[in-house]
């Protein structure tokens, strides 16, 4: 589920430092991170270690110490911290993020507000497939969907989860299943989990 | 004033410098201009006595503007012929013939903040943005490189103005631009107009420093640059044989005999006028084919580049 014809589907890579950065921010979601994948990741960003800041957030496998290492309790704080950031971000740093989709644009929205550029942040799936989704209806989001449909969270339409993905708002697209046909609701699969 | 072409009177001509030459052009017809925006530029028609030269200007007159378009050319010591013919030739009344004004280095408009490095008449273009910023409140710098007895010659454009810090080659003035790259915060645009060498080296650092290439930005004069040897080259469409001079470019040549070529910048940037190229080398003097693309030797620009050698078969 991580490939789509869909174009606006994102695409995304493995992780590894940008050496003409100046800086880097490495933030990962501490659950996505497997049992000695932090070790693995700590070897590719070694290069970089001196002008690495690393932030995990969340519950997370411990002993990751990765250039200077910062822990956060929640997403919300990233963007909180980002948000009030004082010391400002330079032109030349790069953000590199892991964690599931939901996870992974959060951040890069938060970065994108304060000004950095799509083209220094890199993004890395990892963990759960699990969605949030826009509903079309409403433009409400439901967080942590996994199935092909699921029910709004505003509207309690009945939603199929599409593959286009809006970067601005971080989400997939969700419209209705059974507008032509009222109560018929195909199946629903566990896709996303 | 509709057509392919503008018709423009120059209304006023002053020296605002030894070698700079400050123009005012309106519409001959007395009617409005096309409007511009920041960064736009012109292309002038000169006429001279044995040649006729097309070099574009940077408009330097506010945004938008109808009323008049304004230039500043800066006499090019080995002149070609177009910088020498405005100096020289041009006087208030006359009137010019000039292509709709084209912009190939527009400020970008979501940027959080623009970075303008200049290199002495490298200013103009920023002269427009300059105009441009203070509407919107965008927050921005201007260095401006330039020779010590240059340092006042843009006052006029830039009295009232803050964020504009003018530098020259002594102690003290000279402008450190690796700690400059350095100190700029993510969201900022750089724009760099200035002489080739300076052009490279700030290109050159900003990379160095992590510059996304998306954020860097650079105007290059051509005029200067596309003199050289003379060659031949032969315009296979046409069936003609033109022999390229010392001091006009391969365009100006395939002009001069009357043979149409699409061009715009007229200084290697846009690729407008990218010709295939059939026989022969070209010495590539342009900043738009990429590294592939010189290697593979079947494309050239005319208005910048040359031929390596001997003689060169256009697609033409
Ligand atoms: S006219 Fe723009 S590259 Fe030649």
């Amino acid at each position: 589920m991580l490939h789509s014809d869909i174009k606006s589907r994102p695409i995304y890579t493995q992780l590894e430092p940008d050496l003409s950065g100046s800086q880097h921010l490495l933030i990962v979601e501490g659950d996505t991170v497997l049992p000695g994948r932090l070790d693995s990741l700590a070897g590719t960003f070694a290069p970089v270690e001196e002008q690495l800041h690393t932030w995990l957030v969340g519950t997370q496998a411990g002993g990751l110490g990765l250039g200077k290492v910062w822990r956060l309790p929640d997403v919300a704080d990233v963007v909180d911290a980002f948000a009030c950031a004082t010391r400002g971000y330079g032109i030349g740093d790069r953000l590199y993020v892991q964690g599931t989709e939901p996870f992974l644009w959060s951040v890069a929205k938060a970065a994108a507000i304060i000004g950095f550029s799509a083209d220094q942040i890199h993004l890395h799936h990892a963990g759960s497939l699990r969605r949030r989704v826009w509903c079309t209806h409403c433009h409400t989001v439901t967080e942590n969907v996994t199935t092909s449909i699921a029910s709004c969270a505003g509207c309690h339409r009945h939603l199929l989860v599409r593959d286009h993905f809006s970067r601005r708002l971080g989400a997939f697209m969700g419209v209705m299943v059974d507008a032509e046909a009222p109560g018929e609701v195909p199946a629903v699969e566990e896709n996303f989990a | 004033m509709i057509g392919e072409t503008l018709r423009l009177k120059v209304a006023a001509a002053c020296a605002i410098s030894p070698s700079l030459r400050h123009l005012r052009l309106v519409a001959a017809d007395g009617g409005k201009l096309p409007p511009a925006a920041a960064g736009a530029h012109l292309q002038l028609v000169l006429k001279g006595a044995t040649r006729t030269h097309r070099n574009a200007y940077s408009l330097i007159s506010r945004p938008g503007a109808r009323d008049a378009y304004e230039i500043i050319v800066r006499r090019v010591p080995a002149s070609r012929g177009g910088s020498a013919f405005i100096h020289e030739q041009i006087k208030v009344g006359d009137v010019l013939e000039a292509g709709w004004p084209g912009n190939l280095f527009a400020p970008v408009r979501t940027a959080r903040r623009h970075l303008m490095i200049a290199g002495g008449i490298g200013i103009t273009p920023f002269l427009s943005y300059l105009a441009d910023f203070a509407f919107g409140g965008a927050d921005y710098a201007l260095h401006l490189c330039c020779r010590e007895d240059e340092q006042h010659v843009f006052d006029p454009w830039l009295a009232g103005k803050s964020g504009v810090s003018v530098h020259w080659d002594t102690d003290g003035r000279r402008l450190d631009i690796p700690a400059l790259l350095a100190a700029q915060p993510v969201g900022t645009h750089l724009y760099v107009c200035g002489p080739a060498a300076m052009n490279d080296e700030v290109l050159e650092l900003a990379a160095a420093a992590g510059w996304p290439a998306s954020h860097v930005h650079c105007e290059h004069f051509g005029s200067a640059l596309s003199g050289g040897e003379a060659f031949h080259a032969f315009l296979a469409k046409s069936g003609v044989e033109v022999s390229v001079g010392e001091d006009e470019s391969l365009l100006e040549a395939i002009e001069r005999i009357g043979v149409k070529a699409p061009c715009l910048c007229r200084g290697g940037a846009c690729g407008v006028c990218v010709t295939p190229l059939l026989e022969g080398e070209a010495e590539h003097r342009d900043h738009y084919l990429s590294a592939a693309e010189r290697e593979a030797g079947r494309l050239i620009l005319p208005c910048v580049s040359r031929a390596r050698s001997g003689r060169l078969v256009l697609d033409l």
